[in-house]
């Protein structure tokens, strides 16, 4: 063989290993951003979700919305990947089409909304027209490989991908506010395929409507509407504030449209206000945000009236958009995404209209799991649909920290912690030991979970049975306000004792998505984890995951129920690693954390 | 009431001030090299977030007393941590800076921290309640300080005196500098409101005319439009 030859040979030796190399590196990025949380997530070639992350949990401020550069950094370092490694990257939106419709609506209102204007010109550098400009500097050479997905279709792909079945469903998406609409009726066809059939144009809006509610009753907006939902079990339907809000939006059988009493609502108008006086008017004056709401004290039933009235408004026109989806669509089942879809309180009433066979709800719904939605776009967009494979992602995708945990936290644990069993079996049975004794433990375990509840790997954990445990949990350590309940945690056989479950939304017990009621005169309507009105945000446990371990250890202790609430400080996000947890524990009362080093116990 | 209105503000941003502070060393604590630093920075962390929920206390206390109007005004959210320049959106201390400069920063910075809280301490009184639980955080910061000027003696032998009193006079001086740029930013944001709406009113009546039908995607494939289009 000559020299020529030789290099022939190398050559296409190169070009072959070249070409291997390349396409097993063929990686999606979606990131999602500038509006509510900020996230970014990672496909691989063969459809499969192998990373995501919140930018909250790693700058550690809730509800973080800017740039995610943080969780970008983090795919590609954690990943071992390059800038060329990545085929595209989508943007969740349609960054102008947004700009545009929140500046057209406020310029129909000037000079009203003059202060709104002025902030959109002002902040324009800093709105989601932006993200171009921020992928230039922050990651160069992905600019060039940017693509946009539409808000809603973000949301669709999002749920799809928790779906089994990848055709013929139809999609419901509502929210606050997208890049055209607030809410929207689509039929997937197949991935490629999704037909959008109905939409609810901007500024009419059930997410924005609630959030309103939220910021009268005097909770932050984008925070607060699990404690708006908590509260309007205490309240009365038959309630004159109740009565009242329910009249402020509703559905048009002819046109088959929402409509909403604008007159009351500033949200299109103003960046500081949700509602105006005319809506305190109706309702009676707003709540200071600094005045604790405590059951039986003045003010708390006619603030849980009106959060009464607005959750069975939201139910009722929830229950509107689906007959009208099954009306144009014909589809039995289901998909559910954006911020309204965290209303877990109106699931289960949607699960017994007549023509549900199936609800899928995604386990981070709201905006930062689009950034799911469009990393599944990109991959969708650079297939043929004959080799798309989209498998259905884990509860709990963020790879386990490169960093070597038990080196970072030698220093913390030797001074501030100590070791009770160091092997996984014993620390898991010590844990189950006093969990069952009473006691409070936390959580951090191997991945973190995707969306913002905590299921086991980052969680407080205690018998859901033991008033005085649960009480604990509630009050001494999490501080949090009485009238919000605690999920209950349990493997499916336990959960059909006890409650009664609706096999069509089954997927959203998993994730917590969904509360339902507990059995008629069942002894579950006197656990400390059931709410006021009979009704319990469930968890059943995934087979072979954390909890599922720790259940299996508890129920011959005669602990068949866990009361599960996430591992943070009022205020700030969920843990996300060791040291966050470990953070947790120093500034509350807890004592016990299981974590992959072992149990620990906070030195007093 | 004036003077529960005019502490509000102060109350508000110190808050902000220490949860920040707080989220750096817990940044910190993850970013570094060795388990003892990471001790410190975490202890570091725990103590300022330890303040902050005391400010944030001393804040409620105010908040219930004032006008709704007031009281929604300084409402904490998260996120204002990035929107009013306590947290860098270019990213944390720890990463945007030379490990030297971080400790010459958290060593100036700790300092001026307990100089700002002596004029709470003379707002609240200091046999107060509140002005017991300042004095002690007044001495956490001297005692953050200390840390950071031992850390530096050890790490920096060659460092002379002189060399301190220049980080620390430069970091007074960057901090009286974005106080005046702030100041200058709110002067300058009163005198110039008028032309930004203004301008923000021929902008808006040009935005009236802008037909938004376009957008709609009713009967359309979502999967097939543009994907190049930011509108």
């Amino acid at each position: 063989m000559n020299l020529k030859e030789k290099g022939k040979i190398l050559w296409k030796f190169h070009l072959n290993l070249s070409f291997k190399v390349s396409s097993n590196f063929k990686m999606f990025i979606g990131v999602s951003g500038y509006n509510h949380e900020s996230a970014a997530a990672l496909v691989d070639k063969n459809g499969v979700l192998i990373d995501y992350y919140r930018e909250e949990s790693l700058s550690r401020i809730k509800g973080d919305k800017s740039f995610p550069r943080r969780a970008i950094s983090k795919l590609l370092k954690s990943n071992n990947l390059q800038i060329k490694d990545i085929e595209r990257v989508a943007f969740y939106e349609r960054p102008l089409s947004a700009f545009l419709h929140i500046v057209k609506e406020a310029s129909l209102n000037m000079p009203r909304s003059l202060s709104l204007l002025v902030h959109q010109f002002r902040n324009f550098n800093r709105s989601s027209v932006s993200c171009y400009l921020d992928f230039a500097k922050e990651f160069k050479g992905l600019e060039t490989k940017l693509i946009y997905s539409d808000h809603h279709l973000s949301h669709s792909l999002t749920a799809l991908s928790y779906s089994n079945s990848k055709k013929d469903v139809c999609s419901v998406v509502v929210d606050g506010f997208g890049d055209r609409s607030t809410a929207s009726i689509s039929q997937i066809v197949n991935p490629s395929e999704i037909n959008e059939l109905w939409e609810c144009p901007y500024p009419v809006s059930l997410g924005l409507f609630y959030s309103s509610i939220t910021d009268y009753l005097g909770f932050s907006i984008n925070e607060g509407e699990y404690k708006v939902m908590g509260l309007a079990s205490f309240g009365d339907s038959k309630s004159k504030s109740a009565k009242l809000v329910r009249g402020l939006m509703d559905w048009d059988s002819t046109s088959n449209k929402i409509i909403s009493d604008m007159s009351y609502f500033d949200y299109h108008l103003s960046t500081s206000n949700s509602f105006n006086s005319k809506l305190e008017d109706l309702l009676g004056p707003a709540r200071n945000p600094f005045v604790q709401l405590i059951p039986g004290e003045s003010d708390f039933q006619r603030c849980a009236d009106i959060a009464r009235g607005a959750q069975d408004l939201t139910i009722y026109l929830l229950q509107k958009i689906f007959t009208h989806a099954h009306k144009i669509t014909r589809s039995r089942r289901f998909l559910f995404s954006g911020g309204v879809s965290m209303n877990s309180a109106s699931i289960d009433s949607l699960a017994q209209l007549p023509f549900i066979d199936e609800i899928i709800i995604p386990p981070s719904p709201g905006d930062a799991g689009c950034a799911i939605g469009a990393a599944f776009y990109s991959y969708i967009k650079s297939n043929s649909y004959i080799d798309l494979k989209i498998s259905k992602p884990s509860l709990f995708p963020s790879l386990k920290e490169i960093r070597n945990d038990e080196f970072l936290t030698e220093q913390i644990i030797f001074n501030q912690f100590s070791i009770l069993e160091k092997d996984e079996d014993d620390a898991f049975l010590k844990a189950a030991e006093l969990i069952s004794a009473g006691e409070v433990i936390g959580t951090v375990l191997s991945r973190s979970e995707t969306g913002p509840r905590a299921l086991g790997n980052r969680s407080l954990l205690c018998d859901g049975k033991n008033k005085d445990a649960v009480k604990k949990l509630n009050t001494v350590i999490k501080n949090r306000s009485p009238f919000r309940p605690t999920a209950p945690a349990m493997r499916y056989k336990i959960a059909k004792k006890y409650y009664r479950l609706r096999p069509e939304i089954y997927d959203c017990y998993q994730s917590m998505s969904a509360t339902c009621q507990c059995l008629k005169d069942n002894v579950s309507l006197k656990f400390p984890t059931t709410h006021v009105d009979g009704t319990a945000r469930i968890q059943i446990v995934e087979n072979n995951s954390s909890l599922d371990k720790l259940l299996s250890i508890l129920e011959p202790m005669g602990v068949e129920i866990l009361a599960n609430s996430s591992l943070n400080v009022s205020g700030d996000p969920n843990s996300f690693d060791l040291v966050d947890g470990l953070m947790v524990c120093s500034r509350t009362k807890l004592r016990y954390l299981l974590t992959d080093l072992g149990l620990l116990k906070r030195k007093t | 009431m004036k003077n529960i209105q005019s502490e509000l503000p102060i109350f508000y941003e110190t808050a902000h001030a220490e949860l920040a502070s707080a989220l750096e060393m817990l940044a910190a604590c993850k970013g570094t090299d060795t388990p003892k630093q990471a001790l410190g920075y975490f202890m570091h962390a725990k103590d300022e977030y330890m303040h902050a929920k005391c400010f944030f206390k001393m804040l409620s206390q105010r908040g219930i007393k004032v006008s709704l109007e007031k009281a929604r005004e300084f409402r904490f959210t998260p996120p204002s941590l990035i929107i009013k320049g306590y947290i860098s959106n270019k990213g944390f201390l720890i990463d945007t800076m030379k490990l030297k400069d971080f400790i010459a920063f958290v060593y100036t910075n700790e300092l001026l921290a307990k100089s700002s809280f002596e004029n709470i301490l003379n707002l609240v009184g200091s046999d107060t309640d509140e002005g017991k639980i300042i004095s002690s955080i007044m001495m956490d910061e001297l005692r953050h300080h200390g840390m950071a000027k031992k850390y530096f003696l050890k790490n920096y032998p060659a460092l002379q005196p002189w060399q301190l009193v220049m980080y620390r006079f430069r970091e007074t001086l960057q901090n009286k500098g974005r106080k005046l740029y702030d100041a200058n930013l709110k002067f300058l944001d009163k005198i110039l409101t008028p032309l930004y709406k203004g301008m923000a009113f021929v902008a808006g009546n040009m935005a009236r005319k802008l037909n938004l039908n376009e957008f709609k995607r009713e009967g359309k494939n979502l999967m097939e439009i543009s994907s190049k289009s930011i509108l």
